[in-house]
């Protein structure tokens, strides 16, 4: 019985180990958006300051993400996703709403929150 | 002439601005074609009516942009307006019938794209009344290039629409309107009204194998 109650614990003991430790995985994990049929998804996204966001396009097309709008660039970042499987990543230090776009398609827009 | 046709896309413009910063609003002319869209869906086979709406719609597109590009030329200005509206309201309808596939986003990501060359041909259109050839050039090159987005936007829709195909088959498209645009130019009406018919006629390559793509993909929704 004895026996038996330690080895209860000891798995409820694992379980929340791997519970914790996956939900931590997941808060430090990169954030990933996908470029696809010209928009961005999933948009807007919460990141927490100081992680990266991964852009991957597509889309069989030269895509950018650019930060700001297009009539009001902000210079935090541009990257060029030239073609499909392309990728970019951007770090995001300091908290704030960061707006993003494609320079080619200026209607695609998204947002990212940094907390 | 020159004068007058630069006020005309100004007015053009205007409208177009004010049209993207109202947002969605009812129209007759868009509910009309949303009706043609509803009728597709009981139609006797879903395809069949998928296959007719798609033409209905982009014949309507050349026809309406003929319309707006020979008032244009003309100098007549509240049939410009009038037709450019009214090409506008077919653009709105096509972004509808493909967000009624595709969902919201795919509809809010094709308007713009599609206004898009809409702007190229209004572009080559100032470029012909201006006799500007740079201008002109300049159209043609952009419309080209734009014809891979087109096919980009159709193949990240629908794998069964390859890319080239697509921007082939849009290319054609464009030589075909600026065919029409240069007959109109040049005031022979037989050959405008010949050039119209050859344009019209191109585009059920695009809005069959467009059908056709789109019950391969969905057969559940719309095929038999």
């Amino acid at each position: 019985m004895g026996t038996r109650w330690q080895g209860t614990r000891l798995v409820a003991a694992v379980a929340v180990a791997l519970a914790l430790g996956a939900g931590s995985a997941a808060a430090q994990s990169p954030q990933g958006v996908t470029v696809q049929t010209f928009q961005f998804k999933p948009t807007p996204i919460e990141a927490a300051a100081g992680s990266k966001v991964t852009f991957t396009n597509q889309d069989d097309i030269t895509h950018t993400v650019t930060s700001g709008t297009p009539e009001s660039r902000d210079g935090r970042f541009s990257h060029q996703l030239v073609g499909k499987g392309a990728t970019a990543t951007v770090e995001l230090t300091q908290r704030g709403v960061y707006p993003y776009f494609c320079e080619r398609h200026r209607s695609m827009r998204g947002e990212i929150h940094v907390k | 002439m020159t004068h007058t046709f630069g006020k005309l896309v100004g007015a053009a413009l205007m409208a177009a601005v004010l049209t993207l910063s109202a947002g969605p609003y009812f129209d007759p002319a868009q509910a009309q074609s949303g009706h043609a869209m509803t009728a597709m869906a009981t139609s006797s086979t879903k395809a069949a009516g998928l296959r007719s709406g798609l033409n209905m719609l982009f014949q309507e597109h050349i026809y309406l942009a003929a319309a707006a590009t020979g008032a244009a030329l003309g100098g007549r200005e509240t049939e410009f307006k009038a037709a450019a509206g009214a090409l506008d309201a077919n653009s709105i309808a096509i972004s509808k019938a493909i967000g009624n596939v595709y969902g919201q986003g795919a509809e809010d990501a094709f308007l713009p794209l599609w206004r898009k060359h809409i702007g190229m041909v209004v572009d080559y259109t100032v470029g012909v009344a201006g006799n500007d050839k740079a201008k002109q050039d300049k159209a043609v090159a952009d419309l080209i290039g734009y014809t891979q987005d087109f096919g980009a936007f159709l193949q990240s829709a629908n794998p069964n629409l390859p890319k080239s195909v697509v921007a082939d088959l849009v290319k054609h498209h464009v030589v075909t309107l600026k065919a029409v645009i240069d007959a109109q130019a040049s005031k022979d009406q037989a050959k405008t009204f010949a050039t119209l018919r050859t344009a019209a006629g191109h585009m059920q390559m695009i809005a069959d194998p467009l059908a056709e793509a789109i019950v391969k993909q969905f057969p559940d929704k719309f095929g038999g």
